[in-house]
């Protein structure tokens, strides 16, 4: 990896900023300097689209809303039933 | 075109903007569909309500189980620390005190069962490798950094690379990243600080993207067949 200075920011920084950068924690004049470093850098800028992407992939609804067995959770509220009922 | 603009990767399909990704990452997966709050469910399970602890174990169980099973490792523990979790909910509702989510109350009892199931010299330990190496495994400032965005639209392949994480790793993505938790909650659940939480989550989300990777290379090794 080719070290670059774009915006005042090396490629590491921006490395080190990219999750903060995609969850709105970075204050407005640093979100200028990262976005600008994007710009100039076809490196970063490629691998922050993938990374991106990857952290959308598991926000999807498809794993979050993933159901699970009926059969396990009737059969853990019988156990469960009948623990506070011998209790 | 700039930074923004899209870039066609290797199959020709285009990957969206990081600003467009940015802001889709955080919109609110909180669904509104008019069915009773959890907040109002424990009230009635507090009161004996049998069938609201039903509606609540069946609301929230896929959730822990996710949690229960990257801590224990295992399906079976992590079906009993699941019991464990709904067990304590059943017997201690009327303690709950609403200063956190009822999601958040429910994940944190869990993550402690399946920590007391998990034998606590068995943790793993958190080995803190240089971000740039980090960085240079999950594919940065190489020729097909597009990769670890094609591998996670597999969702077999994204829960594949997943579990090959440390405890530490998954706990921090799945309470961020799949159950859409704050960073105050998911610290306060984790018990670290908002930063340390960050940085942890930060170093999984590349450590994911390295485990991508080698997915990937795995699913293109097996297809090209045993060299003859």
């Amino acid at each position: 990896m080719n070290e670059k200075t774009v915006a005042g920011l090396q490629c590491s920084e921006v490395l080190a900023l990219l999750s903060e950068y995609l969850d709105h924690e970075l204050d407005s004049a640093m979100v200028e300097r990262v976005e600008g470093h994007l710009l100039g850098c076809p490196n970063c800028e490629r691998f922050g689209r993938s990374f991106g992407s990857m952290v959308v992939s598991l926000r999807r609804d498809s794993i979050a809303s993933e159901s699970v067995d009926s059969e396990l959770v009737m059969r853990l509220l019988t156990q469960i039933d009948r623990l506070t009922t011998e209790a | 075109m700039g930074w923004c603009g899209a870039l066609g990767d290797r199959t020709g399909r285009k990957l969206s903007s990081l600003s467009a990704l940015r802001n889709l990452h955080m919109l609110d997966r909180q669904k509104s569909d008019g069915s009773i709050s959890d907040r109002d469910l424990m009230v009635q399970v507090a009161a004996g309500d049998r069938r609201a602890f039903e509606q609540l174990a069946r609301r929230h169980a896929a959730a822990i189980l996710r949690l229960t099973r990257a801590v224990t490792g295992q399906a079976a523990t992590a079906e009993d620390a699941l019991q464990q979790t709904l067990l304590s909910v059943y017997q201690s509702a009327s303690a709950f005190r609403a200063e956190s989510s009822v999601r958040t109350w429910m994940l944190t009892i869990a993550r402690n069962a399946a920590y007391r199931i998990r034998a606590k010299s068995d943790r793993q330990s958190l080995v803190e490798e240089r971000l740039m190496e980090l960085g240079l495994g999950a594919g940065w400032g190489s020729g097909d950094p597009e990769t670890i965005a094609l591998a996670a639209e597999r969702k077999d392949t994204l829960l594949r690379a997943l579990s090959t994480l440390s405890v530490q790793d998954q706990e921090a993505l799945i309470l961020r990243d799949i159950e859409g938790l704050q960073a105050s909650e998911a610290a306060a659940l984790l018990g670290i600080g908002e930063r340390a939480l960050k940085s942890r989550l930060h170093r999984a989300r590349l450590r994911l993207a390295a485990a991508l990777r080698r997915e990937s290379e795995m699913s293109a090794s097996a297809q090209e067949g045993p060299q003859l």
